[in-house]
């Protein structure tokens, strides 16, 4: 299972009304690391992200074919709760969002609606969180504090320990950083870096250096489809594809 | 309209490729100062020599500027990292363009050697190497570059020649004492001037592997390459 592919699509088609936004996407997402997904605006990156915890469930109109497997299973099969599904793979937006609450009933938020009461185990929990979103050390005075007090970069690092309260696999980051400071956007990709030794990490980014600097496979979307995707060194110096270099040597249209 | 980014890259390519035109009328003018003895166009290549090296810092200086200021990608990253590279290399050919130039004038001071055919061919191989190095860079010719390789063989096999041709000279030169050290003064002196070739031979064959770096995105460095591929 450790080699397994954490994430896996096949031929995945994706609908908003008769609008095709995904075409025939066929992906592997291996474990425990970070896959970036760059694209111009509009090209289905994000859209492609959202449809790996089904978010798309959400807007009206749309459908999905083809196929989206996590360990093996397949994420739209009507057997799956949705619910649950989300609980394994996370996700963090491009604007941080608090709830207007403490610091710590945000990290706790999603324990308690999993149906965790117990004192004890959400106070570790929410610590374990903290720690892993690097901010334990910056709140841990002020827990009861109201999270919104809180700087954007760490209003986002907080959000990042809501998600990882409830122990997804998989973490799925759309343009976290791109409402922050050049050293609250460091920090993030420091956690990155971090946070890959026990998650699965996919990541929307406008930012062809924040791929660069933070992934290990890199996937390059356009115009709903996947053009290429390979190691990020290598797609970064010796892209295959001249769309894809066009693409990141900012030689488009 | 244009982009800063790729203006600035033209300004490179420009400024790399003023750098390489001058390096190859210094490499014309020594050994042309050397086959003429002319001690005149000798002097001129070592004043000439401050251009370069003030074109090599501007390379330097434009490739950081691009480098810390355009995040480049792919082809524009490996096409700025060459080109610090290849300046580097025409820096140091000129450097032996120099050396050549020095010699001249010590043989200048004395009557002249025999005439040595191999080392007419050797001038005539390396400046070929140079303009063919040049060209691959122009021309964005892989082929051009690796085919420098073969080229080298030669030259090297000059450079034996114009070797051994003098060490016999020194050794059957005549037994009158103060003739013979001139001679080996004067043999000594042409067989660095042979090495100065040989070695701006080699840069230029490096120019080569930083075209094919650039070009295809390959390393051809250390490596041994098929020739039958030209």
């Amino acid at each position: 299972m450790e080699n397994a592919p954490k994430l896996t699509a096949r031929q995945l088609n994706f609908y908003y009304g008769k609008f095709k936004a995904l075409e025939e996407i066929s992906i592997t997402i291996n474990r425990n690391q970070v896959t970036a997904l760059i694209g111009p605006s509009g090209c289905g990156k994000s859209t492609f992200l959202r449809c790996l915890n089904r978010m798309n469930d959400l807007i009206p109109g749309t459908r999905v074919e083809g196929d989206i497997r996590l360990d093996g299973e397949d994420i739209y099969d009507s057997n799956i709760d949705v619910v649950s599904l989300r609980r394994r793979v996370g996700m963090v937006f491009q604007k941080p969002n608090p709830f207007p609450k403490t610091i710590f009933e945000n990290v706790a938020y999603g324990l308690r609606v999993n149906g965790i009461k117990d004192k004890k185990i959400l106070k570790d929990r929410v610590e374990k969180a903290l720690k892993q979103s690097a901010l334990w050390d910056e709140v841990k005075n002020r827990i009861n504090e109201s999270a919104l007090g809180l700087s954007g970069g760490q209003q986002q690092r907080l959000c990042i320990a809501r998600a990882l309260a409830v122990e997804p696999d998989v973490l799925l980051m759309d343009e976290p950083a791109s409402a922050l400071d050049p050293i609250a956007t460091q920090k993030i990709e420091d956690l990155i870096h971090e946070l890959k030794n026990n998650f699965t990490i996919i990541i929307v980014t406008h930012s062809m250096q924040q791929a660069a600097r933070v992934s290990d496979i890199t996937a390059f979307f356009y115009m709903g489809k996947l053009i290429e995707t390979g190691d990020t060194e290598t797609l970064f110096t010796r892209p295959a594809l001249k769309q894809t270099e066009d693409y990141i040597t900012g030689r488009f249209g | 309209m244009e982009r800063h980014f790729i203006k600035t890259l033209d300004d490179l390519k420009m400024t790399l490729l003023n750098m390489a035109a001058l390096t190859q009328r210094a490499i014309e003018k020594a050994t042309q100062a050397y086959l003429n003895r002319d001690e005149g166009l000798a002097q001129a290549v070592i004043e000439g020599d401050r251009e370069v090296n003030n074109l090599e810092l501007k390379v330097d200086q434009i490739a950081l500027k691009l480098l810390a200021l355009e995040q480049p990608m792919a082809r524009d990253l490996r096409f700025i990292l060459g080109t610090t590279k290849i300046s580097n290399e025409l820096e140091r050919i000129a450097d032996q363009a120099v050396n050549i130039a020095e010699r001249t004038l010590f043989l200048c001071q004395h009557p002249p050697l025999d005439h040595i055919p191999a080392m007419d061919r050797l001038i005539e191989v390396v400046k070929s190497m140079l303009d063919t190095a040049i060209t691959s860079f122009v021309e964005e010719n892989t082929q051009k570059a690796i085919k420098l390789r073969q080229m080298d063989d030669i030259a090297d096999k000059y450079t034996l020649e114009v070797l051994q041709v003098l060490i016999a000279n020194m050794v059957q030169s005549t037994p009158a004492t103060e003739k013979r050290i001139v001679n080996a003064r004067r043999s000594v002196q042409t067989i660095i001037i042979s090495r100065c070739l040989e070695r701006a031979g080699d840069l230029a064959t490096n120019i080569g592997e930083h075209v094919a770096f650039i070009v295809e995105a390959i390393n051809i460095k250390h490596q041994k390459v098929d020739f039958d591929q030209s």
